[in-house]
């Protein structure tokens, strides 16, 4: 007991119970509900024996009755929409951001620093005020746009649903827009400078030293930014309730939004949970992608 | 040939730039200070024709805002207290060692922190429900939004850790001081900067957070303002004054306290999500 105690007090327990307290805490309430989440999955789960904790297992018999619903290929090619255009958006436009801002003139971390303002805001909000910009008839895009030429008709954002994907789409392109921007500008200002200098003594043009130095030294961070991109798209829940619900007719909807109207609008508890598993491998993977990209940075 | 003042030339871009950038927040202010029909002109007015500074006060009082405000202060302050509480010694332990029971550690925190709250939240209101803990909405959705919160709090307090000498403490225990008192009395107070940092970034995010409490918080006196906020909202809105001057209180303050300690803001951000 005393040497249980003085451990505690100077020696290897107090670490091992600072990192245990923890970990009990998130093995309760992440750990256990995402092996919860399994279990219902293969069970029949329904508002008569949601209190109980045993149900009748049903095998893969939620699986087959997802896939077999109308509108599965439907949210499959929303979801598969959703997650690469907001990552090519977020890239492309952060990465040319990051770029720009390394450039020296006053007041350049400033003002990259205020892009990250979107990062901070209630997601809901985000969505308000996208649904706004989006509206059709009195939209400030649709007024840009048709000012500047673009377009001539009123394009309905939020009721066409060959648009609708987009409009939530444009809309997390905005909000994760800056985060990309960040994490690549870290990344940028590790690059030394030496070797941008011998390059231009060599030679090479703007677009050489772009593909031969900075691409190259680059590739773990670009690797992490389109990995946590793929989760972070994948955790984007706020916007859909915000601008589109869904619809119309399930034109605008994606796995994550899917999974949460099965469980607290249907009250079907194990559909919820068997495409929240479905999407969940394609996180794995992901997380896997970013675990192992940023490997020597976390080993620090 | 004529030289332009380059570093002028791009600070006038990169001004454009974030104004296009932040246009967004600049509509929330016009649109909620606009009348009824003004919101519904085409084109639309890019500066309010009659401002009108009333649809503030009547935007709170018709909207209950106070209670919604309340409530999110309640579950901001739970996520963050909590957060600190198991986050903070666990990232300390964590940037002090280096063995492979300390990655399997990292690894399963940063496997917890990618997990999407919209796959997390049908097994937790069925495991709440369960336990009864949905009598409790507020703990409930305060104890489902810390487990969120956590990982990405530890991964950068790790960092900050990272960056406290180790021979500062190793000296305190030289000098006789326990394990406990080196933490508390060297370590913590040298960390105090980037920890404070953290807890406001973890409050902004449970400030705002949505699924959750969505979910779980059915009784209307105990909503956050985010769950307010969608009452009223979606594809079929209308009251478009009203939802912008209800997003213009729910944000400034968040946009205020950003705009002043964005420096250390971004520092913190970036110091540990990749270095």
């Amino acid at each position: 007991m005393r040497r249980v105690l003085s451990s505690l007090i100077d020696g290897k327990g107090f670490d091992i119970l600072l990192v245990s307290l923890t970990m009990i805490f998130l093995a309760a309430l992440a750990g256990t509900p995402l092996v919860y989440n399994v279990m219902m999955s293969f069970q029949e789960v329904d508002m008569f024996n949601l209190g109980t904790f045993s149900r009748p297992v049903v095998g893969l018999d939620n699986y087959a009755a997802v896939v077999a619903q109308p509108e599965f290929g439907l949210i499959i090619r929303n979801t598969a929409i959703f997650v690469f255009g907001s990552i090519a958006g977020q890239f492309s436009i952060g990465f040319a951001l990051a770029i720009f801002f390394m450039a020296k003139f006053p007041f350049a971390s400033t003002i990259r620093g205020l892009f990250l303002v979107s990062w901070v805001m209630p997601g809901l909000v985000v969505g308000a005020l996208w649904g706004f910009i989006l509206a059709g008839d009195f939209g400030v895009l649709n007024a840009i746009l048709q000012g500047i030429g673009l377009t001539d008709g009123t394009m309905f954002w939020k009721s066409d649903p060959n648009l609708s994907i987009w409009a939530v789409t444009i809309a997390n392109i905005w909000l994760g827009l800056a985060f990309n921007m960040m994490l690549l500008s870290v990344g940028l200002a590790g690059i030394p400078n030496d070797l941008y200098e011998a390059a231009e003594l060599d030679g090479a043009n703007g677009l050489q030293r772009f593909a031969t130095i900075t691409l190259p030294m680059m590739r773990s961070t670009i690797g992490a930014v389109l990995a946590l991109g793929l989760i972070y798209t994948l955790q984007q829940f706020d916007l859909f309730p915000a601008i589109t619900e869904g619809g119309p007719a399930n034109s605008s909807n994606v796995a994550q939004y899917w999974a949460w109207q099965w469980s607290f609008l249907l009250f079907d508890f194990a559909k919820g949970a068997t495409v929240s598993v479905m999407m969940l491998i394609f996180v794995l993977v992901a997380s896997i992608v970013y675990v192992w990209s940023t490997r020597h940075e976390v080993r620090g | 040939m004529n030289r332009v003042p380059v570093p002028k030339l791009l600070l006038v871009v990169a001004i454009l730039l974030a104004a296009v950038y932040l246009f967004p927040f600049y509509w929330m202010y016009v649109t909620s200070l606009k009348g009824q029909s003004e919101i519904f002109a085409n084109p639309p007015t890019f500066w309010p024709r009659d401002p009108n500074l009333s649809i503030f006060q009547d935007t709170w009082e018709k909207r209950n805002m106070s209670v919604f405000l309340w409530n999110s202060v309640v579950i901001g302050s739970g996520v963050t207290a909590l957060t600190i509480l198991l986050g903070t010694g666990c990232a300390y332990v964590l940037a002090r060692y280096r063995s492979g029971w300390i990655d399997v550690a990292l690894f399963t925190i940063l496997m917890i922190q990618v997990l999407p709250a919209s796959v997390m939240i049908t097994p937790l209101y069925v495991g709440f429900n369960q336990f009864g803990l949905l009598n409790f909405p507020r703990t409930a959705v305060i104890l489902a939004a810390a487990a969120k919160a956590i990982p990405f709090y530890i991964v950068l307090a790790r960092a900050t850790f990272m960056n406290v000498p180790r021979e500062l403490e190793e000296a305190a225990l030289v000098d006789g001081n326990s394990r406990w008192g080196a933490f508390f009395f060297i370590v913590l107070p040298l960390a105090r900067n980037g920890i404070l940092v953290l807890a406001i970034l973890t409050f902004m995010q449970a400030f705002g957070e949505y699924i959750y409490s969505k979910s779980i918080i059915t009784t209307k006196a105990y909503q956050p303002a985010s769950v307010g906020l969608s009452g009223f909202l979606g594809p079929n809105a209308t009251d478009w004054n009203g939802i912008m001057a209800y997003s213009a209180i729910y944000v400034t303050p968040i946009v205020a306290i950003f705009v002043i300690l964005q420096r250390r803001i971004v520092a913190g951000l970036t110091s540990g999500a990749l270095k």
